[in-house]
């Protein structure tokens, strides 16, 4: 398929447009729209920039004439006697751009670099604005909104198209396929046996909006529609690369969302606080909280990174990721070159950036607020200190040890002898100890250093932005420095061409998008060249009921969640390469009423749920001929069915066994991960980080994954298997492949034996009869009764298992081994052994084989099928 | 070579069946006349693929050196260096360099010293006897410049091409562009040291790329891979019941949903982890290995990292014949910015043998004209080094302007130097290329056209390999 499209756009529309542009362009725009494009992006990376081979550099008209080692490139007038056109030709053994026949430009474009050098070669300043010749189909997306349908439901819209396809829609679900699908769509969970048998009883006309509204008005819905967003602004507690350092209360952020869900917030509110609540609302705790998005891409500097370059990796993400965010558009493509595909000028780009020039990072005090779980604050700090007084001590030993050393190898035999600076000097920095003790002492030392500086995600802080900075607020480590307020001004920015930093082009100021003026009538508003204001006016441009693009994304994005695809497929792509939607009328449709309804994502969800396509069963008589007709699914004549996602997995294990601990917010939680993966060194500026510790309690570690501490260079191997969101770039929908890896994680791992085993333990607690136990295993994991067969089949499992761990004792429980790690030190090259510290606080174990009879072992080979059965793991 | 099952067993999905159908008619007649239809992510993720031209590589062996290995130490002798060592200098603080670099800075010597080895003499350390006697397989590169002097961002644009992470590494770009011929093991293998390399596991993350293609590390203590056997206490016998009874409960299942294509997939998945569960041990077992073998890899050396780094090239060498498309071997600990004569005479002592072995055995076998073997680190070190709290011990800082990368096996040119550095190791000077013309040369020499490895992900279709790149023909034979 990529050559597909490559095929299309380089045959068809540069045909196209240079056929066109040959009968109707004057040579300036032919230069500006057809060959500019070429020159910067097959020729400048060579002759131009930083490195100019042969001498050539390719990006003024003065330095194609100026030439390189073989003379000048271009003969304006005389096109036969010009070198480029003799290069591109590949004559004279030269051939440009270089890579052979696949690399040869086409004789389209080899014609129109004739046609303008023969015109003379005019270079038009790159201040005239290109002339956008775009289809209207493929700028849809900023095209205002079709005016609303009072009259029309979802409904309407998706049998009309499936009509003129002639085709049916299906039936609708039973009600036990769709109280699952809904609970598990809104909440990330299974139904209660409880709900399941509340719904089949009600016969009110009002049932089903009953349980949508219960579902809606139940705190584990921001769990899991705030994990979805959080997919998308890339939510981490970590730095990344590589220290990967801890991010402090960037929790609150994540909270932030889930509230922010639960309480229906309108969404251009969410908007506002989120690309400049410290701007608009400076009082409001949440508002600053909020503005943690701007900050959400991995983020390091070091003494090896440089400032600059690490300063232009925060404005280009945060560009890139604001757009894609709330106006799904792709602008990676424009930081080097004018965007290919859409009419977003690289001048667009860089006024984009220049409205982030001024935003700084910040720490802001911010009280806790009494909607913020701060429960295990305390605690965790208490336990964060005493790992730090326990490294402490060992340091203290390790100078005792360099103070021995050296009082021995100076024959000395009391301390008051030892000179004093030799003596401070050991003590201070343990010269003196020979090179593998020092290596387990400087550990030691930076181990106390890290957990020191972990006391902070226990403060009462935002992690949070400022335009310009705050004073005595140096949040970007200890190696950036900001100037104070009054001295400070926000750095100028200019376009970048091949976003090298290093060969900067034209100055810009800040500005907004062009193109939703240009074709959507929507205008854009001057931004200041301030420090303060900038992303006021971004906000409020993006939170306009009048921008074209902002409802329609969030629109798409729910219609994605919750039938498995968006009515436009690229979510965060509404450019011309993205999809074009399915059903254009019933987008516009429901962003004009999103917008109406006061930017309510809750009665978004309510008019979606409550329409018959979202009822719909899973199949149809004849399949067969609908799937050739509509293989994907567009039209809905059907529900596609779907795996579930990693973290509802989980969850969904920790719920049916009865483990699940339901507690909201506050810092992130350590699950129980692999053992290996837990044990497994971890890098820190040249050195070793402290151990993974899972949380102690299982209060805490078994809480929804959502609450997990994300850290980007360690992600839970089950959350990864199963197609989790890298926490790097942007996830705009999940992918969901099937890969064996998933079978050892979920079938082979400590995490599901024991979760069987709890599942095993809490049937073995309800009933002692084995029907009943696997009845009730069915309802907690299916919602449903088992067949006869599937009961027989189960106890004859059970039964046949139970007779086989009545012979086998089962294993001991394992005792906790110290954790040493081998390491080879980077600047002696020696190895030494470091004995990593235990938790401060007992780990509360979990149910354990050796604790229970055989027939709950056995149960317990049941469950670990039934977490690992189809039908758990996809919603139909 | 096992016959081939299918290990990835997830249908095309439907938007995939889509994305390569739905573009209307001239798109219909184009895509009959294009191979790279094949190249689709489901079923067939991982059934072999034609590559765009002849490949004169089948397998890479990619031995990445983290840390920054110095080209000055090791393949690119610096005499100069002798009459500036211990020279102060002050180095002006720039906009564009990283503080380390900057500031007061003295010439540092090499310790050690060179020897001339093969026909052509070329110059290596002293501390390589073995590397010595197989240079005439190698193509040493000293044209080669990186961008970033700060390790993950390099390590990130050497595996991946992008310095930020979350980008697919270079063996999933060549497992999606060719496929592997097992199917019963990962096209990609990662063999990692016991401690990751900085940026962890996004070093060889399979990106926006399905997960099929994503690297799978064989971890060197426990189990290869993760969760591969089942706790302790759970018999094969009890593995097998419990297995035949989760077939059972999906088939009762599949009965009620017969249309749902993905449940057979999934079913099927389940197998094949354990087909892989019975093959990997056989594998990774090196003691089916002759001990003239595994000596000569340094196995078993009172050395541990040798040790160590010998198990790891054999396990590639295995792990290629048994038809794994991409090993990466991860060698850690090159980053001596102090007293570089212990910290890389350790590391260059432990690698002397276990890679040459891997030259030799690959050729002895009759697999070097189809294995591409690279040994790169993420940058190379600078001819000088800062001043640190008084300290001027013999160390150098990060350089991304010079390094030493090298190259055998399939399709390069043997036994010859390509491109060099100025007169103090600081500069690339001759037949300089970005990492992204290093990229598009190592596809090429495996059949594939960087500019036609694309895939398409949020909305557009995406080059793998940085966009504009070109081979380096000067390395190709």
């Amino acid at each position: 398929m990529s050559i597909l499209r490559i095929c299309l756009y380089c045959v068809v529309s540069l045909l196209l447009t240079v056929g066109m542009a040959l009968a109707s362009q004057t040579p300036e725009q032919l230069f500006s729209e057809t060959l500019l494009p070429v020159l910067e992006r097959d020729c400048q990376g060579c002759h131009g920039g930083t490195q100019a081979l042969s001498k050539l550099d390719l990006r003024t008209r003065e330095s194609l004439l100026a030439g390189g080692a073989r003379g000048p490139a271009i003969a304006p007038g005389k096109s036969e006697s010009s070198l480029l056109v003799h290069a591109i030709e590949g004559r004279n053994k030269l051939q440009m751009p270089p890579g052979g026949e696949s690399k040869k430009l086409s004789p389209e474009l080899i014609a129109a670099f004739r046609i303008w050098i023969d015109a003379g070669a005019p270079w038009p300043s790159k201040n005239v604005a290109r002339k956008w010749d775009y289809k209207p189909e493929d700028l849809w997306a900023f095209q205002p909104l079709r005016p609303f349908e009072k009259d029309r439901h979802i409904d309407d819209f998706i049998l009309e198209k499936l009509q003129q396809r002639r085709l049916s829609a299906s039936a609708q679900a039973d009600r036990r396929t769709l109280i699952r699908r809904v609970t598990i769509d809104l909440t990330g969970l299974p139904p209660k046996p409880e709900e399941v048998r509340a719904f089949l009883a009600d016969t009110s006309a009002t049932a089903w909006e009953k349980v949508v509204d219960r579902l809606l008005a139940s705190p584990r819905y921001g769990e899991h529609w705030g994990r979805h967003w959080l997919d998308v602004t890339r939510y981490a507690d970590t730095n990344g690369y590589s220290n990967d350092f801890e991010r402090p209360n960037a929790w609150r952020y994540r909270d932030y969302v889930i509230r922010s869900f639960n309480a229906d917030k309108p969404y251009d509110r969410f908007i506002l606080e989120q690309i400049a609540g410290d701007e608009l609302f400076p009082g409001d705790p949440e508002a600053l909280i909020a503005t943690g998005f701007l900050r959400s891409g991995p983020w390091e500097h070091t003494a090896m990174s440089v400032e600059a370059v690490t300063r232009q990796l925060f404005l280009d993400d945060v560009t890139h990721n604001t757009t894609a965010t709330f106006l799904g558009l792709t602008l990676g493509c424009a930081r080097c070159h004018d965007h290919k595909f859409d009419p977003i000028p690289t001048r667009d780009y860089y006024r984009m950036q220049a409205v982030f020039a001024s935003t700084e990072f910040a720490r802001p005090k911010v009280p806790f607020l009494s909607s913020e779980n701060t429960s295990d604050v305390a605690g965790d700090a208490t336990r964060m200190v005493e790992l730090q007084r326990r490294t402490e001590e060992r340091i203290r030993d390790y100078r005792q040890r360099a103070v021995t050393q050296l009082m021995k190898a100076r024959g000395i035999s009391r301390i008051e002898d030892v000179p004093k600076a030799e003596l401070n000097q050991a003590m201070n920095t343990g010269a003196g100890l020979d090179p593998a003790t020092f290596e387990e002492y400087k550990l030691f030392q930076k181990h106390s250093q890290l957990y020191k500086e972990s006391l902070d995600r226990f403060e009462a802080k935002a992690f949070a932005v400022s335009s310009g900075p705050v004073d005595g607020s140096t949040d970007g480590g200890n190696v950036l420095r900001y100037p104070n307020r009054a001295a400070y001004k926000p750095a100028a920015v200019h376009i970048l061409p091949g976003g090298n930093i290093q060969s900067p082009a034209d100055r810009v100021t800040p500005g907004l998008l062009s193109a939703p003026a240009t074709t959507g009538k929507f205008p854009a508003p001057e931004v200041p060249d301030s420090v303060e204001g900038r992303r006021t006016v971004l906000a409020k441009w993006i939170a306009d009921p009048g921008n074209p693009l902002t409802a329609r994304v969030m629109v798409n994005r729910i219609w994605q969640y919750h039938f498995g695809r968006g009515i436009a497929a690229d979510t965060s792509n509404f450019g011309k390469m993205g999809h074009k939607p399915s059903h254009p009328e019933l987008l516009d449709h429901l962003a004009q009423s999103f917008i109406a309804n006061g930017w309510s994502v809750k009665q978004l969800h309510r008019t979606i749920l409550l329409s018959n396509t979202y009822r719909r069963g899973s199949t149809q008589a004849d399949m067969k001929s609908l799937s050739a007709t509509d293989p994907e699914n567009q039209l809905l004549a059907y529900f596609s069915p779907r795996r579930v996602e990693a973290e509802t997995l989980r969850d969904s294990i920790l719920a049916v066994s009865g483990e699940l601990s339901l507690e909201s917010g506050g810092p992130g939680v350590f699950p129980q991960i692999n053992e290996d993966v837990a044990r497994q060194p971890q890098h820190r500026m040249g050195s070793l980080a402290p151990a993974y510790h899972a949380s102690p309690l299982k209060r805490q570690r078994n809480r929804r994954t959502i609450y997990t501490f994300q850290q980007r260079s360690l992600i839970d191997p089950v959350i990864d298997v199963f197609n989790g969101p890298g926490l790097d770039l942007s996830c705009e929908r999940r992918d969901a492949s099937t890969v064996p890896t998933q079978a050892f994680a979920l079938f082979n791992s400590a995490f599901s034996h024991d979760m069987a085993l709890a599942f095993a333990a809490r049937l073995a607690t309800s009933s002692r009869d084995i029907d009943t136990q696997i009845n009730q295993a069915f309802e907690l994991a299916y919602g449903r009764a088992p067949s006869k067969e599937e009961l027989d089949a189960s106890r004859q499992h059970v039964q046949r298992l139970t007779a086989v761990h009545e012979k086998t004792p089962p294993p001991e429980r394992p005792s906790k081994k110290p954790l040493i790690h081998k390491i080879t030190s980077e600047l002696t090259g020696e190895s030494f052994q470091f004995t990593q510290q235990e938790d401060t606080v007992p780990y509360e174990e979990n149910l354990h084989p050796s604790q229970v009879s055989p027939a709950v072992r056995a149960l317990a080979d049941f469950t670990l099928a039934i977490l690992n059965s189809n039908e758990f793991v996809y919603v139909y | 070579m096992r016959k081939p099952s299918s290990m990835i067993v997830a249908r095309p999905s439907r938007r995939d069946v889509l994305y390569r159908g739905g573009m209307g008619l001239g798109a219909i007649a184009l895509s009959s006349l294009l191979a790279d239809e094949a190249r689709a992510t489901g079923s067939d993720a991982l059934t072999p693929k034609p590559p765009h031209h002849p490949a004169k590589a089948k397998h890479c062996i990619f031995l990445l050196m983290e840390g920054g290995p110095s080209h000055i130490d090791t393949f690119d002798p610096k005499p100069k260096l002798e009459q500036l060592h211990m020279t102060r200098f002050q180095k002006e603080r720039s906009k564009f360099e990283a503080s380390m670099n900057t500031g007061e800075r003295y010439y540092v010597k090499s310790p050690f010293t060179f020897r001339r080895a093969g026909k052509m003499g070329i110059e290596i350390n002293s501390m390589l006897p073995n590397l010595a006697g197989v240079v005439d397989d190698i193509c040493f590169y000293r044209g080669l410049k990186a961008d970033s002097v700060n390790h993950p961002t390099a390590l990130y644009h050497l595996n991946t091409g992008n310095q930020f992470g979350g980008d697919p590494a270079v063996g999933s770009w060549v497992s999606y562009g060719l496929g592997t011929t097992n199917q019963n093991l990962p096209a990609f293998i990662v063999l990692p040291d016991v401690a990751y390399p900085q940026g962890g596991a996004a070093n060889w993350s399979s990106g926006y790329l399905p997960a099929h293609y994503q690297g799978t590390p064989l971890r060197p203590e426990g189990a290869p891979v993760l969760d591969m056997t089942p706790p302790p206490g759970v018999s094969s016998d009890r593995q097998r019941a419990n297995l035949d009874f989760l077939r059972q409960l999906n088939g009762f299942h599949q009965q009620r949903h017969p249309d749902h294509a993905e449940l057979a997939a999934r079913l099927e998945s389940y197998e094949l982890a354990f087909r892989m569960q019975a093959e990997m041990p056989d594998v990774v077992d090196l003691s089916k290995e002759s001990k003239e073998t595994t000596e000569m890899y340094g196995i078993g050396s009172r050395n541990k990292d040798e040790d160590a780094l010998g198990r790891r090239c054999l396990l590639a060498r295995r792990l290629v014949e048994h038809g794994v498309r991409f090993v990466q071997v991860v060698a850690m600990g090159w980053d001596s910015h102090d007293y570089i004569d212990k910290a890389h005479g350790a590391r260059i002592t432990a690698m002397d043998k276990p890679v040459s072995a891997l030259l030799k055995d690959l050729k002895r076998t009759g697999l070097l004209d189809e294995t591409l073997v690279v040994w790169a680190g993420e940058f190379g070190r600078s001819p000088d080094n800062g001043i640190r709290r008084g300290s001027t011990a013999w160390g150098r800082d990060h350089n991304a302007n010079a390094m030493s990368v090298w190259m055998a096996g399939g399709g390069v040119k043997a036994g010859q130097i390509v491109g060099a550095t100025d007169e103090i190791g600081g500069s690339a000077v001759e037949e300089v290329h970005p990492i992204r013309d290093f990229h598009a040369t190592l596809l090429h020499l495996m059949g594939l056209d960087d500019a036609k490895l694309r895939f398409f992900h949020a909305g557009r279709e995406k080059q793998l390999s940085q966009v504009g790149a070109q081979v380096i023909r000067a390395l190709i034979a």
